[in-house]
């Protein structure tokens, strides 16, 4: 991802309208051939099915101390052990995925329309306008995520929303230059030239033809980054920048592990939940970059 | 267009940039409500006005943020950083002592992760579709999704305090002395004074922390030279180099692989970018004296010169690295000359 | 990532970052500043090493060996692990523990303490010293056999020089020398401090590093001085962080930040010279890594150690443990402010919290010897309850109070720093008193902040409802006043001023400031603890364990409240 290479993927094929049979023949061929991706959907699945039926699940409440009972190795009554308050780790690791799923979502989603809107305007009006847009994603892509953060940590206090915040302002510039060329490439498009001989207003065009027409390779790029999003969210939260520091987030219980050297299941278990969610992101991402631009595989 | 005029106009484009940055940076460490002045005097110093009074005057805290921006910038082109607030130093001696602990860490992961990374891409490609190629894609792919505070963490657990099999923290054994400083690189400096002790030491004190932080590398470097080797070994002249009856390896290496550099340096300059980052998050739990840590110490006391120094040279890194793997790619691309 | 900043206890004046300052705290008899032993700690401290004989086998052996061994395996060499917390070396600006340790043995001061206690205050470069009538004028003899590490006599000018220059470089320890009117040298080895007003604690103070006595001649070659204007014009930090220019049993050779302290022994010492010839105090920022380090071999002693990390190490022969407790209250705070602390400034409110506490899991959380202290005063303290009148918890009671003051369902933020100082971790304790107020209706909603910020928003009086600690300044019942309307703690950071409190309370803090008699100080401060108990802006909740570990091999550790640990005393 060098900070000037453009890659300009092409619109899919794969939103074309076809029969839904037809389609979903297409979608079964492609799992049956990428297993991994198969393996990747159902971590994800599970992990979305762990976080909205945690609180049955989960033998104890996330917060639920018991500090006789403190840092006590797994065993069959605290499958991964207890933390330094005596709270079950499996039932934490439980609860973690409602808070990192969103998260990762949100960072995704608020880069995703920031760097859409930008990009797009800046692809549609083009000259000094689209100049600058795409020296301020230099800038910013230049700046050290994990930096940024610290400092509105230390000096906001932690906070989802500070964490969140503090990601999307370095996370939109990948947006904004995707969604550019994308415009730019529709742009020259016969249908949209048409439509602009027709007299139809520049903002019509965007919104009516050329959006509709970016939005399939936008929604893969979100799946694909939704990974690395709860991985650099896992970082921060391991900072301390998260939310409130009981909440069972993943990454800060990680880091209530670094005082416990002789206690290594504080740390492990939940940085193995980090592992796997993320692992089955990238496996999706994986498959379907594969099967979709080839030319995609090489960089990103 | 010619190499050298390529290289001007990209190095003219880093200005702005720049630019760009100390102002984020000094946008950010201003709009902070928090005071550097508490965060840096003791409670009893504080309660004495002429000794907040002397703060404010020497760092400049008492003036307009606008003139305070315009004075940083001054001192900025004449090379002065400004001096840190809690070291006391000007940020670039700071600086200056603690890059190189972070460069050698970060230049060893990525020649370890790239070293690790070929050889499993050679492999996956030239077993392509076997079970070694789908054994050695997923751990490709676990290698980009792990998460390398925790990773840090764990092998600091398991293979130094558990099994012992690798030296703890730091940069050297405790109380070796380190060869006199020549690049403040501990191999280099060693090897140039001939202090095999502390080469060892150092070398050995390297290799965690770089497998820990190479973890990236290696699973990006695997995949994409994978991809780069599948896609060149369909082409033409590969297979005349089949039926002209080479051996495998030959074509390999010899053809092939020359061929399918180009990404892969790509994405090595990529990773080493990605690698600076890993090292604000690991350097404190290796007891690594290198920016990483030093920008974590800033931001925690709220340090503005050093927070704003430490950025820069980041985006500084990253911009360079950027613009060597463009220059590398316009060297080895001929195709993209003429556009 | 959670950096220990600072852990010196004691006597001394101000010594943890986020104290106050230690103004002129009158005490009854001039010349006794200090009363009173600490807790167990220092005594118990020496018995440790002596008893664990195993594995000094090794001493000899390393002697024999012709090859230059370093680090720990070294029997000449000491090597030290904590979390260095440094931000300058120059003894008129250095303000944390690690600098604490490194000034004790490069540079001396006029009076110091005994080896192993606090308890008086004897010679060091001062032979002896007078203190005038009225308590303003202080004569100090220096001497005549002192030297610097450069062989040079230590000099009345040497001592008017530094203790100036402490005074006006206006650094974190200045406030210290706020009220010296003049320091004079009445001939080369006398020297004549006058003081703005009497005030006992000045030869406490005088211990303190800040006051170390430098070799002028050197500072000033490099750049340092003693003029008012010693702020701006002083020049000479950077060479004092690479070198020292003390008379102390060590000089430093270097100071690699963030990786390690290194002192050599000072061939020219006029004192006793000491063991140990090269002392390292390494950087291990985490506690565990200590540990792990010392396990290995890879360090001699522990100074970061929490009751966490002990567990194994009693069992292990080749390491010697020493569990103390400190004088340190981990307490909360509520801001009696009512625009500021809301429903927390009701005392109904105050008390109920103290009730809805769970002190039993409190201490578990501690951890190692830590215990529950009676009031705000630290067990063992003087005039402090005995350990049977430490508060417990009553649910119930709490919730009936909560209900009287229409806070039923009270929600409430509480800063704190996100750090480890003392072996506590803040977080964990925050997230126990969360849970133990949800117990009773209260929503805590957790506000860390790193260190840094946290004090200046404490600091201010701007905190609703806080988790902090205090080291005393000096081990007397009156360091306590600070906790008192108007005081220190009480007046800025609790808002707890005249105004706002009852007569009775001010009326036993003036018959507090003038007690002469042991039996009349433990009368009033009962009744103040007792006042405390029901009505104070306060909750104690812990006060914390010390876990020092060192090596079987190492002889002579003492643990000082005051410096922490004094190198010149060690060998191994």
């Amino acid at each position: 991802m060098s900070a000037t290479s453009t890659t300009t993927p092409q619109p899919l094929a794969l939103t074309a309208a076809r029969p839904a049979r037809k389609r979903m023949q297409t979608i079964m061929r492609f799992l049956r051939a990428n297993p991994l991706v198969v393996i990747g959907l159902v971590i994800v699945l599970a992990w979305i099915v762990i976080s909205l039926l945690a609180p049955l699940l989960a033998p104890y409440g996330p917060l639920q101390q018991r500090v006789v009972n403190r840092l006590k190795p797994p065993s069959a009554v605290n499958w991964f052990g207890t933390d330094q308050l005596g709270r079950d780790i499996f039932s934490r690791v439980l609860y973690g995925g409602r808070i990192s799923l969103p998260a990762g979502l949100l960072v995704v989603l608020g880069a995703g329309v920031i760097g859409v809107l930008l990009g797009a305007l800046a692809g549609m009006i083009g000259g000094w306008f689209d100049e600058i847009v795409m020296r301020v994603t230099e800038v910013f892509m230049a700046f050290p995520t994990i930096i940024l953060a610290m400092a509105v940590a230390a000096a906001l206090g932690p906070s989802l929303f500070n964490a969140v915040l503090a990601m999307v302002v370095v996370w939109w510039p990948t947006y904004a230059r995707m969604m550019r060329g994308l415009v730019l490439s529709v742009k020259s498009e016969l249908y949209v030239e048409a439509a602009r001989v027709v007299g139809v207003p520049p903002w019509r065009i965007l919104w009516r033809t050329v959006l509709p027409n970016c939005m399939a390779p936008l929604v893969v790029l979100g799946t694909i980054d939704l990974g690395s999003a709860i991985l650099v969210f896992a970082g921060l939260s391991f900072l301390g920048l998260g939310s409130d520091p009981a909440t069972p987030e993943w990454g800060r219980m990680v880091s209530d592990g670094v005082q416990f050297f002789d206690q290594w299941w504080v740390a492990a278990f939940p940085g193995l939940a980090i592992c796997t969610l993320v692992i089955a992101f990238n496996f999706i991402g994986d498959g379907i970059r594969d099967a979709l631009d080839p030319r995609l595989r090489k960089g990103l | 267009m010619s190499i050298l005029r390529y290289i001007l106009r990209r190095m003219l484009l880093t200005i702005p940039l720049l630019l760009g940055i100390t102002l984020i940076a000094f946008a950010i460490s201003h709009a902070v409500p928090a005071d550097p002045v508490a965060a840096n005097l003791s409670q009893s110093a504080m309660s004495d006005p002429t000794i907040v009074a002397a703060f404010r005057a020497e760092w400049g805290l008492d003036r307009p943020v606008h003139e305070q921006y315009l004075t940083y910038m001054g001192n900025l082109l004449q090379g002065n950083l400004g001096r840190s607030i809690k070291s006391r130093r000007p940020v670039l001696d700071d600086l200056r002592q603690y890059l190189p602990a972070t460069i050698e860490l970060a230049t060893a992961a990525t020649l370890v992760g790239t070293s690790i990374g070929l050889l499993f891409g050679i492999i996956s490609a030239v077993r392509r579709n076997s079970l070694l190629d789908f054994g050695v894609r997923t751990l490709s792919l676990v290698g980009v999704s792990l998460p390398v505070f925790w990773l840090a963490l764990i092998a600091l657990q398991v293979l130094y305090a558990r099994l012992g099999w690798f030296p703890g923290p730091g940069r050297l054994e405790v109380g070796m002395e380190p060869p006199p400083r020549l690049t403040g690189l501990l191999t280099v400096d060693s090897l140039a004074a001939g202090d095999w002790n502390a080469l060892r030491s150092a070398v050995s004190h390297l290799m965690l922390p770089s497998l820990v932080l190479g973890s990236f590398t290696a699973g990006l470097v695997t995949r994409v030279t994978r991809s780069a080797l599948l896609e060149v070994l369909g082409l033409e002249y590969i297979r005349t180099a089949y039926a002209k009856g080479l051996v495998e390896r030959v074509v390999i290496l010899r053809h092939a692989l020359r061929n399918a550099l180009i990404p892969v340096i790509t994405v090595i300059g990529f990773s080493y970018g990605n690698l600076l980052a890993g090292t604000v998050l690991t350097e404190t739990i290796f007891a690594w004296p290198g920016i990483g840590w030093y920008a974590y110490r800033a931001s925690t006391s709220l340090d503005f010169p050093a927070i704003m120094g430490v950025s820069m040279l980041i985006a500084l890194i990253f911009i360079i690295t950027n613009l060597i793997v463009d220059i590398l790619y316009f060297v080895l691309d001929p195709r993209l000359r003429v556009a | 990532m959670k950096q220990r900043l600072s852990q010196i206890l004691g006597l001394l004046a101000a010594t943890a970052l986020f104290l106050a300052a230690c103004g002129g705290t009158p005490t009854a008899s001039p010349t006794a500043a200090p009363a009173a032993p600490t807790t167990a700690a220092p005594t118990s401290a020496a018995a440790a090493p002596t008893a664990a004989p195993a594995a000094t086998a090794a001493a000899p052996a390393a002697t024999a060996a012709p090859a230059p061994a370093t680090g720990a395996a070294d029997s000449k060499t000491l090597v030290i692990g904590m979390a260095e917390d440094s931000a300058s070396l120059d003894p008129a600006r250095a303000y944390e523990t690690t600098p604490g340790i490194v000034n004790r043995v490069a540079y001396q001061t006029l009076v110091t303490f005994p080896d192993n206690s606090v308890e008086t205050i004897i010679p060091m470069l001062a032979e002896k010293w007078e203190i005038s009538s009225d308590g303003k004028t202080y004569t100090f003899t220096l001497n005549a056999n002192a030297r610097f590490s450069d062989g040079s006599p230590v000099t009345a000018e040497d001592v008017v020089f530094s203790l100036n220059r402490t005074k006006n470089i206006k650094g974190n320890p200045s406030f210290l020398a706020a009220n010296f009117a003049s320091v004079e040298a009445e001939n080369a080895t006398t020297v004549v401090l006058t003081l703005t007003e009497p005030d006992a604690a000045t030869l406490s103070k005088l211990i303190f590093p800040a006051f170390s006595i430098v070799n002028k001649k050197l500072v000033t070659a490099n750049g340092g001085t003693d003029a008012a204007d010693a702020d701006t014009t002083d020049k000479a930090e950077q060479w004092l962080n690479a070198n020292s220019a003390g008379s102390g049993p060590y000089k430093l050779e270097k100071w690699e930040r963030g990786v390690e302290t290194v002192l050599v022994a000072n061939p020219g010492f006029w004192g006793k010279a000491p063991a140990i010839e090269r002392v390292i105090i390494r950087n291990l920022p985490e506690a565990a890594a200590q540990k792990t380090a010392l396990e290995a071999g890879d360090i001699d002693l522990a100074l970061g150690l929490g009751a966490d990390q002990i567990g194994g190490l009693q069992t292990n022969p080749n390491i010697s443990l020493f569990e103390g407790l400190r004088e340190t209250v981990v307490f909360l705070i509520f801001n009696n402010d009512p625009a500021i602390g809301g429903q927390l400034a009701d005392a109904k409110v105050q008390r109920a919290i103290r009730l809805a506490l769970d002190y039993e899991g409190m201490q578990a959380l501690g951890g190692g010897k830590t215990v529950i202290p009676p009031s705000m005063m630290p067990l063992g303290f003087p005039g402090a309850w005995p350990a049977e009148k430490a508060p417990t918890r009553n649910v119930e009671e709490a919730k009936k109070l909560l209900a009287e003051a229409n806070a039923s369902s009270l929600t409430v933020d509480l800063d704190y720093p996100d750090t480890t100082l003392v072996g506590i971790n803040f977080g964990t304790f925050a997230q126990k008193v969360q849970a133990d107020l949800a117990e009773v209706g209260i929503t805590v909603n957790l506000k860390p902040a790193a260190l840094q910020p946290a004090l200046e928003k404490y600091r201010s009086g701007q905190q609703p409802f806080g988790l902090w600690l205090w080291n005393p300044d000096f081990i007397d019942a009156t360091d306590r006043l600070a906790f008192l309307p108007e005081g220190k703690v009480g007046g800025t950071r609790a808002n707890w001023k005249n105004s706002n409190s009852s007569a009775d309370i001010q009326q036993l803090r003036d018959e507090a400031k003038a007690v002469t008699t042991d039996e009349q100080r433990n009368a009033v401060w009962d009744k103040i603890q007792a006042y405390m108990e029901t009505n104070s802006p306060y909750a104690a909740l812990v006060q914390p364990s010390l876990q020092i570990a060192h090596s079987s091999a190492l002889k002579g550790y003492v643990y000082h409240p005051a410096w922490e640990v004094d190198v010149s005393l060690i060998s191994k």
